[in-house]
């Protein structure tokens, strides 16, 4: 049987990293190579090894293909390309070629220079492996090679974040990565087509997390900052240049706007710079809203939003300040934080994850010293504040996305099967289909049902439905008879006749004849008429009929006595039949051979 | 949005996929909420936020969101949930029998929530009252459940045997509204007419009946009544608060239930509201306070709608959409207007969107956290769940 076989690379239970194996159809592809951002040794990339124990991937992979920039998606694909070998095509989105060497270049920098990491990849390493990717555009299908074709579909999440479908012949597999059902004010939600996916892989923290809205953590946002303001503290947000810094600020705008707010907000003419290039660039990836905007008028001229100079961090009284980088590892946000940490009436907001070795990820562990260049320390007496604005589906989400993919299989990553017992019961009664939870490491086998699309001749179609019989129900498989001519790429169910002259063969008949040798003392006409008796008796439901010219048939096959010429009570039977009655024919000659019984008159 | 940040310490909105009626504690941290739909439900016990209880380092817990730890179906809707403290248990009401459906609610090993049992109600007379059981759980081990849909009813059960350990005493065909347990073995029978029954159990003697006070003279309808007992370690110094359809409320003592230690109208009443319409309830860690919840609309507006001869919008809409905070320390023995000291809207739908056609939100529930003084959760017919911890303004302006 057709199957497809999904393995979550990783070890025991462990999620953060995300790097599933699909085969489907002889094609084998890594969705996604992530980095764990919890381990410090080897245990950060994935098991690689459950591909091949030594060497180069790149007979192994038919492609790579990856979701988005976070780097628990995309972190280890240098390490995977340029340090354990993989030279085929990487895909992903032209947003997340344009930012995922940004991240990964940062991420390095992060390790080797502050964390003093030796087995990493290098700068160039970086360079070479984004040289093998192929971007992709949204609903574009694309052919990996004759049989492989890929598409990506909107995931909202993050900007160039992508659902892809992966197909090979009528077989298909849709990942989701990190997906978002609704729409947020820079990003839409996510949207696929009714494509029904053999199978449909999904994370399974979203089917057990129900999240509370966006209004809710904006509602919190904005508390912190004008409690700050009015109590005449400075707001210090490291951010990225892309993605949630443009939610943060059109918040900002709105809230100042509406509460008649004098405090300046700045954001660092590099951000500016960069994040207007993007958007330029990739302004369909963004939503509705957002493209409106635009269009009208530059990203950033926001009436309380002013560009920053380093100088005004110097200036008294309140502000609110954007400044990169996100995880206050380096550069302008860095330098902003040292001088305004040691003033309890600032504050400092961290809008996602730090990586292990920032100053980012060592204030939201609740360090309040921090050791600095030249030994000296700081002591950080601002508030610090851990919110997650990042947009995830959730329980109901998933369902939404079911609903709309109608896969005929789901499977769930990252969890615990063993407590995923009632989410795989809820999936499998709503929607009747199954549901499986590979643990990392394991491969789950998904038996397909395939259909294959063939023309039928009208010939034989007007053929069939002239055998009478009840009309066809279309549930209801039925059985006919014709010729499957496989030319090019097409298939073809035509009748035996019609094959025969397009191939130019000649219709054969194919009779079976065999003599039988028979003691009996009559004559031969009688000896005849005593088979025909006896195979009366035995072959009941058969047309056996006595005919005139001196033969017995049962149903096509023909029987004919003669008389051996050395003695006339030995008797030669011929035994003759078609193709189609082999099973008959055989059948008679071994009950013939064991001779008549004696009773027969 | 703006006014808010000033009205809450915390809040928290959550959407489940179908509305829930019940909400439970089944520990400091998880709650239980089930559908009501006429078939196929769920029961989910839900972990709330860390956040919401990250006190000191708040500010460095970024989790805000609930997470589903175990989950049953049910084909059944769930009307009433009641946890057995001490154990991973729960018995629910489908409102329409008497019977109860047991259930376990799952360890660490596995998420599903499963019956395990069920328990035979008693019904002395049929067809008269519907509504399905009140159900309360006995404080001590081993597990027992009180239960009953009308006052003749009421029995203990024993959850492991199924056996029958006691059974009130009583012809009376009060319908329920509640069954409070004041001590290990008191109760306190609250009828959707008004009369109070105390009893004990250890006793078969007859229950101590309470009418409530005498309708209001204009009403047309028949007035109905919800009540709750405030726990507490002195089943002596227990308070009873009874609210009426006409939105008034009396607080009576359990050593005097016919009398009323204070009174008040509150800016509520309902309209044609059901038995299980709306919730009243003692806050367990804040003096004097009480929530209300429900099919219920301000008597001020229903006086207006009645002359008005047309309005644009509905600002019923606004009202069974909320959960309101009375601060009972103030009322006196005379009946006089009182004004809540807090009122939750977030569930309702804002004037300008309503339409005639669309029905106003309900809250279907509400209840307090049983030790954070002012953190509740509601919950409303659109789905939505929310957590919230509001500031008492009159104390703030006090300072």
């Amino acid at each position: 049987m057709p199957e497809i076989k999904v393995t979550p690379l990783g070890a025991g239970q462990d999620v953060g990293r995300s790097c599933i194996l699909v085969s489907i159809g002889g094609k084998n592809i890594m969705l996604d190579c992530g980095m764990h951002m919890g381990y410090n040794d080897d245990r950060r990339f994935p098991d690689f090894s459950y591909i091949t124990q030594n060497g180069r991937l790149t007979d192994f992979l038919d492609c790579v293909i990856i979701s988005h920039f976070h780097l628990d998606h995309c972190g280890a694909l240098p390490y995977m390309s340029e340090m354990v070998g993989y030279d085929g095509p990487i895909y992903m989105t032209h947003p997340t070629k344009a930012i995922c060497p940004i991240l990964l270049e940062d991420f390095r920098k992060i390790t080797v220079d502050k964390k003093g990491e030796t087995n990493f990849f290098t700068s160039q390493m970086i360079k070479d492996c984004m040289k093998k990717v192929i971007p992709l555009n949204l609903h574009q299908t694309v052919q990996v090679d004759d049989e492989l074709e890929i598409k990506a579909y909107y995931a909202g999440h993050v900007l160039g974040a992508a659902m892809v479908h992966i197909k090979v012949g009528s077989e298909s597999v849709v990942y989701t990565g990190d997906y978002n059902m609704t729409p947020d004010r820079h990003l839409g939600a996510a949207w696929i087509d009714k494509c029904r996916p053999d199978i449909l892989i999904s994370e399974s923290t979203y089917a057990t997390t129900i999240r509370d809205s966006k209004r809710c953590r904006e509602r919190d946002f904005l508390k912190k900052v004008h409690e700050t303001i009015e109590r005449g503290g400075k707001v210090l947000i490291p951010v990225f240049a892309l993605g949630r810094a443009q939610e943060l600020c059109i918040l900002l705008e709105t809230f100042w706007e509406r509460m008649n707010l004098k405090a300046p907000i700045y954001f660092s003419t590099g951000l500016t710079e960069k994040a207007n290039h993007y958007y330029k660039l990739f302004i369909t990836w963004t939503n509705q809203k957002i493209r409106k905007t635009f269009v009208q008028r530059n990203m950033f001229e926001f009436k309380h939003i002013k560009a920053f100079d380093r100088s005004y961090a110097d200036n008294p009284g309140p502000m609110v300040v954007f400044a990169t980088p996100g995880m206050l590892h380096a550069g302008q946000s860095l330098q902003i934080f040292k001088k305004w940490a040691g003033n309890e009436k600032n504050m400092v907001i961290m809008p996602g994850y730090c990586v292990q070795g920032t100053i980012g990820h060592k204030i939201l562990n609740g360090q309040r010293k921090l050791e600095m260049e030249g030994r000296a320390t700081l002591d950080v007496k601002l508030q610090v504040e851990y919110m997650s604005f990042s947009a995830h589906a959730d329980a109901k989400g998933i369902m939404q996305l079911i609903r709309m993919a109608e896969p005929r299989n789901m499977v769930l990553v990252h969890g615990e099967a063993v407590k995923m017992e009632f989410l795989k019961g809820k999936i499998e009664q709503e929607f009747s289909i199954d549901c499986y939870m590979p643990a990392n490491g394991e491969t789950i086998t998904v038996t397909t049902n395939p259909s294959v699309p063939v023309d039928i001749s009208l010939n034989l179609l007007k053929r069939e439905m002239a055998l009478g019989g009840p009309l066809p129900d279309p549930k209801k498989p039925r059985t006919m008879h014709g010729t499957l001519i496989m030319k090019e790429n097409s298939l073809k169910l035509v009748s035996s006749e019609q094959a025969l002259k397009e191939l130019g063969l000649n219709e054969h008949q194919l009779r079976f004849t065999c003599r039988v040798q028979l003691q009996d003392p009559h004559s031969d006409p009688d000896t005849l008429h005593r088979i025909y008796t006896h195979l009366k008796s035995v072959l009941k439901g058969y047309t056996i009929q006595h005919l005139p010219d001196g033969t017995v048939m049962v149903e096509s096959i023909v029987i004919k006595v003669s008389s051996s010429a050395e003695d006339t009570n030995t008797k030669v039977l011929l035994l003759s039949w078609s193709y189609q009655d082999e099973d008959l024919g055989s059948f008679l000659s071994t009950l013939l051979k064991k001779g008549l019984p004696s009773g027969l008159c | 949005e703006e006014r808010t940040s000033g009205l809450y310490k915390d809040l928290h909105v959550y959407q489940l996929e179908h509305p829930t009626q019940v909400i439970e504690w089944t520990s400091g941290r998880t709650v239980c909420v089930a559908g009501f739909s006429p078939s196929k439900n769920e029961i989910l016990e839900l972990r709330l936020p860390r956040k919401l209880f990250a006190d000191e380092n708040k500010g460095l817990c970024a989790e805000r969101d609930f997470k589903v730890v175990h989950g049953g179906f049910t084909d059944r809707p769930v009307r009433c949930l009641r946890h057995v403290p001490g154990t991973r248990c729960a018995v629910t009401g489908d409102g329409l029998s008497s019977n109860l459906q047991v259930w376990d609610l799952g360890g660490d090993d596995s998420d599903v929530i499963r019956r395990t049992g069920s328990i035979e109600g008693r019904r002395r007379r049929t067809g008269v009252s519907e509504g399905g059981s009140s159900i309360a759980a006995r404080p001590s081990s081993p597990p027992q459940i009180l239960h009953g849909a009308q006052i003749s009813d009421v029995q203990l059960t024993e959850l492991s045997s199924g056996q029958t350990l006691y059974q009130l005493e009583s012809d009376s065909a009060d319908p329920l509204s509640s069954l409070h347990f004041l001590s290990d073995a008191v109760f306190l029978a609250g009828c959707s007419n008004g009369n109070i029954y105390v009893a004990d159990t250890r006793t078969s003697a007859a229950p101590q009946l309470s009418p409530p006070p005498p309708p209001p003279v204009s009403s047309g309808e028949s007035v109905l009544w919800w009540t709750d007992a405030s726990a507490g370690p002195d089943p002596s110094g227990c308070r009873v608060v009874r609210l009426s359809s006409s939105g008034q409320a009396l607080v009576s003592d359990l050593r005097n239930l016919g009398g009323a230690v204070s009174r008040a109208q509150l800016d509520v009443q309902t309209r044609r509201c059901g038995p299980d319409d709306v919730r009243v309830s003692w806050a367990p860690a804040l003096d004097d306070c009480i929530a209300v919840s429900g099919r219920l609309v301000p008597k001020a507006t229903t006086d207006k709608m009645r002359t008005a001869s047309k309005s644009s919008h509905s600002p019923l809409a606004g009202f069974s959409g909320a959960v309101q905070i009375y601060d009972a320390s103030v009322w006196t023995s005379e009946l006089q207007e009182a004004r809540p000291l807090f009122e939750h809207r977030g569930h309702a739908v804002s004037p300008e969107q309503s339409d005639d056609g669309v029905p106003p939100i309900l809250v279907t529930s509400h209840v307090w956290h049983p030790e954070r003084p002012r953190t509740l959760l509601s919950a409303a017919s659109d789905g939505s769940v929310h957590v919230w911890d509001w500031v008492d303004q009159s104390a703030a302006d006090k300072r």
